[in-house]
């Protein structure tokens, strides 16, 4: 006889998920923290899709703690002096059935393992795993922490335990983790009063606004993005490791530069730091996962590199909920059966394999190393704020050069061949399209 | 024989004043307070039993006590504002039959340092307040002896031997992690709650600190100049400094300078 | 008002001075060598009454009824004694306590909240028991000897419980000496980050010849001994000059520090009261300038050398 059914380590997005679903299904359920409450030391940007809660939660907008709902979407590209800004917005986004919301992690967090407890799982905080048991064929059926007596058994181990996990390698689900495919996510929260948020940023009431950001990080492979909270903005960068570690560059500088820039220091204006956070991000996508089964565990979240960073995209929490939720109800399934080894479990690769979590990936598998590509974050951001630059700007008495003119010149300035344009340019239509 | 030991529910944060439960806990003292009772209890085979008056959320710091070892758990349900004679009444209630009644010097909230004092009166016990050292005696047989700080810096040796109120200072002990599986227990465990006749309390006015005026006595002298001299003199009082922002290196520099420019370096 | 003062074997607590003054000169003095003590106390009190007899509320009732003032308020140094006397006077008299007061008059106390952040000022209707946080009034002698009576109150059964026994009282020892004399403090609050910085700071204040001292925060996290806590619970302390990282300058704290004549502060708040009492005011990160501060000091460095 296990303590419990299934134990789940780490409360975050993944892991509550996980619990939900095997708790609303009648089973043991164990949710492991480290921390003193879920979400009190975890962080990301700032953005949420959380319409995958609809099955597990169906009025979670009515609840949820959300600072904002995002209603207007931007991609900003970024040369030294100049930007180009792509812009939607959709009020509909602000209402019921929602797209996206910015939140505080510490509150969300908090609040979506808040909805385990509620559906029976039992959460214990302030509690480390150091590593998995295994019976006598090797197979894993249970864990150990750092509390005195702490050692807990169960039928599945399902592994929410965030990026780097240290339980899918001690399971040895890892291939060799190359540094190249992780990236560094750093973060400052900088307060402003509502209203002027608000004005700056057009928007009113619970409306947000999310920016991403090509180009301005100094040099370094990366990008930015910047979110709107009811009254504070969290401004950061993602910057691929090894360029930064060449560079000698600290990232506390590269953001610095970034709030410098004329597009970006208006925004920002008067606006004091009141919190300065890095992570690190699974960027390298498919090509990084490890296996996400074996016999008694199952990896979900960025556990198991399941965050989608690709340019325009920074999406990791969606994922996790998702793949937290299919690992929960398989756990339930495979215990159900009464066979919890790897292939009682694999109904779990299939349900990410059949949905958005492993399809998008796959459709996006070129694009974080398409947009963290040298020319596309050294040649392009210039090349293409150069052409505005002329098609915007008169010069009379001079006649308007023409398009195509200026296409070929400005290519040549930013050293771009024709080829590598036109090659980008298909990895990007396959990519996206 | 049952120990009792008196937590408070607080931010224990430090950091805000609102109340989060996500932020809120027990104080280091009390938290010193439970370790010695679990302590004490392990050699003695008494039973412990933790107590808070508080609303539920304060429910929470008894199933972390529990975890931690304690065996029964009573909320008083009354409002944390009241004022501590009215907690102390409460909790005596709750704790009159218990040989040892643990508490923290003071609550890092209000910080009167009374509520200990008010149930030792209220059950007629005698009290050991605001210990720093205790040695915990082999066995039941043997009397606690404990140190307990003065003013001034002396001490008082104690010898405690009965029923008895004690506080303790935060930093006299450090309290021990809970089992996963006591943790788990914990959670399962069922808490007594207590109700009690609440009274109204007066909130005060409150505003932010600011120093009152200092005394200063009055000044002797041959002649009125001098006395004169004696409270204006400016060398002597102080007027408001400089204020620097500045990188670390700078301002170790600046205060090493500042130290040779006022003599205290050469 | 009166200031009921708990004297132990002729020594008065420390800030019976300035409750005497608060009490604008009416003090009971009971205990133990009473008499000696008030020689001690300087030019104060204007009335006093001696009370030869064990300090509890049972005789200070019985006394203050004898001297005909029993419809008076009560007030108390809040130094230990006086915190462990006055709630049972308020118990025994069916009155409002104040604890931990900085100001007090008839109908007006003002006492502080949230470790000295912010203060409440209560209005009493009736005759109160308050404690007098010391250190913060100051004092002011007046002129003239007082008037000075004994009063024998009756021997009272002793209903006293015997079950904690006072073996000795132990005099100050080295250490904290050491610090209530010392004429250079460089103190450490929670700003600094770790424990480890602690031993930094020691070596710090070694290598300016100076003393360390913590704020109570520290001390209860076991950062630093009882005896390096500077403030109303810890030792009161009257350094020329005072070096403080960290500190947000609690009353509880600077109450204990006296009147430094250098006091250098470093903290990431101008604004807090350590920065508005201080000669030079660094906004800095406290810990980095004392890692700096060690490299010119040629200290060396444990903190994250691993
Ligand atoms: C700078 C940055 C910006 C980002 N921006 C966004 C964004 O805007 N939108 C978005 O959707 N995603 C964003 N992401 C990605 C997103 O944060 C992650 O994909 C998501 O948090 C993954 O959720 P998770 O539950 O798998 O892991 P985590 O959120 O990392 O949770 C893991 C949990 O496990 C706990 N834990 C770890 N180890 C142990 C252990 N041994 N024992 C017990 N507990 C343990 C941790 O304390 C934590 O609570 C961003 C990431 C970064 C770094
Ligand atoms: C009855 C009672 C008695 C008490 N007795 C005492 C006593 O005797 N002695 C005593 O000291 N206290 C005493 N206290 C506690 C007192 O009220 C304060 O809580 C305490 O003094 C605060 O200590 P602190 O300044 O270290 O911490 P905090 O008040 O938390 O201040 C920390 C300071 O560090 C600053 N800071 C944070 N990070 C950094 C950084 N990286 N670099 C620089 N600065 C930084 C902050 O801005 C802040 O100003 C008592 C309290 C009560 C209720
Ligand atoms: N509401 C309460 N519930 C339980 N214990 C309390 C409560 N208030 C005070 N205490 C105890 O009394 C000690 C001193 O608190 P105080 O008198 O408020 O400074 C605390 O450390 C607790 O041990």
């Amino acid at each position: 006889m296990t303590d419990t059914d299934i134990i789940v380590v780490g409360a975050g997005p993944a892991g509550s998920c996980a619990a939900i679903a095997a708790a609303k299904a009648g089973k043991r359920v164990v949710l492991i923290e480290r921390g003193p409450f879920p979400g009190s030391k975890n962080m990301y940007g700032g953005v949420i899709y959380p319409r995958i809660l609809d099955e597990l939660i169906p009025d979670w907008f009515e609840h949820a703690p959300i600072q904002r709902w995002i209603v207007r979407r931007s991609t900003m590209l970024l040369s030294d002096t100049g930007a180009l800004n792509i812009d939607y917005r959709s009020n509909a986004w602000g209402q019921a059935p929602y797209n996206g919301a910015t939140a505080y992690r510490p509150d969300f967090d908090n609040w979506l393992a808040q909805q385990a407890v509620a559906a029976g799982a039992e959460l214990i905080c302030s509690t480390t795993v150091t590593g998995l048991l295994r019976d006598a064929q090797g197979r894993i059926n249970g864990i150990t922490t750092d509390r005195p007596d702490g050692d807990l058994t169960a039928s599945v181990v399902i592994a929410c335990d965030g990026v780097n996990s240290f339980i899918a390698k001690d399971a040895g689900l890892y291939k060799a983790v190359d540094a190249s495919n992780y990236t560094l996510g750093v973060k400052e929260t900088l307060s402003l009063p509502k209203n002027v948020i608000d004005e700056r940023f057009g928007v009113r009431d619970n409306q947000g606004v999310d920016i991403e950001i090509l180009g301005g990080t100094s040099g370094v492979n990366g990008g930015g993005f910047i979110y709107t909270n009811l009254d504070t903005i969290a401004l950061g960068v993602v910057l691929k490791l090894p360029k930064l570690s060449a560079q000698k560059k600290r990232p506390e500088e590269i953001i610095a530069e970034l709030k410098r820039h004329p597009a970006i220091a208006p925004l920002i204006e008067g606006a004091e730091v009141i919190e300065y956070s890095a992570h690190l991000i699974p960027e390298a996508g498919l090509d990084m996962m490890p296996k996400m089964v074996a016999d008694g565990l199952l990896v979900a979240g960025d556990a198991a590199a399941l965050c989608l960073a690709a340019g325009i995209w920074l999406e990791g929490v969606n994922f996790a909920m998702a793949s937290g939720m299919y690992a929960g109800q398989s756990a339930v399934q495979a215990i159900t059966a009464g066979n919890t080894t790897a292939s009682g479990l694999q109904s779990y690769t299939k349900k990410l394999n059949e949905t958005f979590v492993l399809k998008d990936h796959k459709k996006l598998r070129k694009i974080p190393h398409l947009v963290l590509s040298d020319r596309v974050q050294h040649k392009y951001p210039g090349f293409v704020t150069g052409i505005m630059e002329r098609m915007f700007r008169v010069e009379n008495p001079h006649p308007k050069p023409g398009v195509r003119r200026i296409l070929r010149e400005e290519r040549k300035k930013a050293g771009i061949s024709l080829m590598d344009l036109v090659r980008d340019a298909l990895t990007g239509l396959k990519g996206f399209g | 024989m049952t120990i009792a030991v008196c937590l408070k529910w607080i931010n224990a944060s430090g950091q805000t004043d609102i109340d989060d439960d996500r932020f809120m806990g027990f104080s280091y003292a009390d938290q010193a307070a439970l370790e010695y009772a679990l302590r004490i209890a392990e050699n003695t085979n008494d039973e412990v039993i933790v107590v808070t008056a508080g609303p539920v959320g304060a429910e929470a710091v008894l199933r972390d006590a529990i975890a931690r070892g304690a065996q029964r758990a009573v909320r008083i349900d009354i409002d944390r504002s009241h004022d501590s004679a009215v907690i102390a009444q409460a909790i005596a209630q709750v704790v009159a039959h218990c040989s040892l009644i643990w508490c923290g010097d003071y609550s890092s909230d209000r910080g009167s340092g009374s509520v200990p004092a008010f149930i030792a009166a209220e059950l007629s016990f005698a009290q050991a307040l605001g210990l720093v050292e205790i040695q915990v005696p082999a066995d039941s047989l043997h009397p606690i002896r404990a140190l307990r700080r003065l003013d001034g810096g002396r001490r008082e040796q104690l010898e405690i031997r009965g029923q008895a109120v004690i506080s303790v200072e935060g930093s006299t002990a450090r309290l021990r992690r809970a089992s996963l599986k006591g943790s788990m227990a914990a959670n399962k465990q069922a808490i007594d709650i207590v109700t009690v006749n609440q009274v109204a309390t007066e909130t005060p006015p409150t505003r932010a600190y600011r120093p009152r005026a200092r005394a200063v006595a009055a000044p002797v002298g041959n002649s009125a100049l001098d006395r004169v001299r004696q409270i204006t003199d400016t060398s002597s009082s102080k007027g408001h400094g400089e204020t620097v922002h500045l990188e670390p290196r700078e301002a170790a520099e600046l205060i090493v300078s500042k130290l040779r420019e006022w003599g205290y370096q050469s | 008002m009166i200031a009921v003062i708990p004297v132990r074997d002729g020594v008065a607590p420390t800030g019976a001075d300035e409750t005497i003054c608060e009490a604008s000169g009416q003090a009971l003095l009971i205990g133990s060598g009473t008499s000696q003590a008030l020689e001690n106390l300087g030019q104060v009190a204007r009335q006093v009454w001696l009370v030869e007899a064990n300090i509890d509320a049972t005789c200070v009732v019985a006394a203050v009824n004898l001297i005909g003032h029993s419809d008076e308020s009560l007030i108390l140094p809040a130094t230990p004694d006086g915190r462990d006397l006055a709630p049972h006077l308020a118990h025994a008299l069916g009155r409002t306590l104040y604890a931990g007061a900085i100001s007090i008059s008839d109908n007006k106390v003002s006492v502080s909240l949230h470790g000295g952040l912010s203060i409440a000022d209560y209005s009493p209707l009736a005759p109160f028991i308050a404690t007098l946080q010391i250190g913060i009034r100051g004092v002011d002698t007046i002129s003239g000897t007082p008037t000075v009576a004994s009063v024998d109150i009756a021997p009272i059964t002793n209903t006293a419980q015997t079950s904690v026994i006072s073996l000795a009282v132990l005099p100050p020892d080295a250490s904290t000496m050491d610090l209530s004399e010392a004429p250079r403090i460089i103190g450490g609050g929670a700003g600094l980050e770790s424990g480890e910085r602690f031993v930094q700071l020691q070596n710090v204040a070694t290598a300016l010849d100076a003393s360390m001292g913590v704020t109570r925060v520290i001390t209860d996290r076991g950062w630093a001994d009882h005896e390096r806590q500077i403030g109303t619970t810890g030792v009161i302390v009257a350094p020329d000059l005072y070096i403080a990282f960290g500190i947000s300058g609690a009353v509880q704290h600077t109450s204990g520090l006296g009147q430094p004549e250098h006091i250098i502060s470093v903290n990431t708040d101008a604004h807090c009261p350590m920065m508005q009492m201080a000669d030079l005011a660094i906004v800095a990160d406290a810990n980095a300038v004392l890692e700096q501060l060690a490299q010119l000091m040629h200290v060396e460095s444990q903190v994250g050398a691993a």
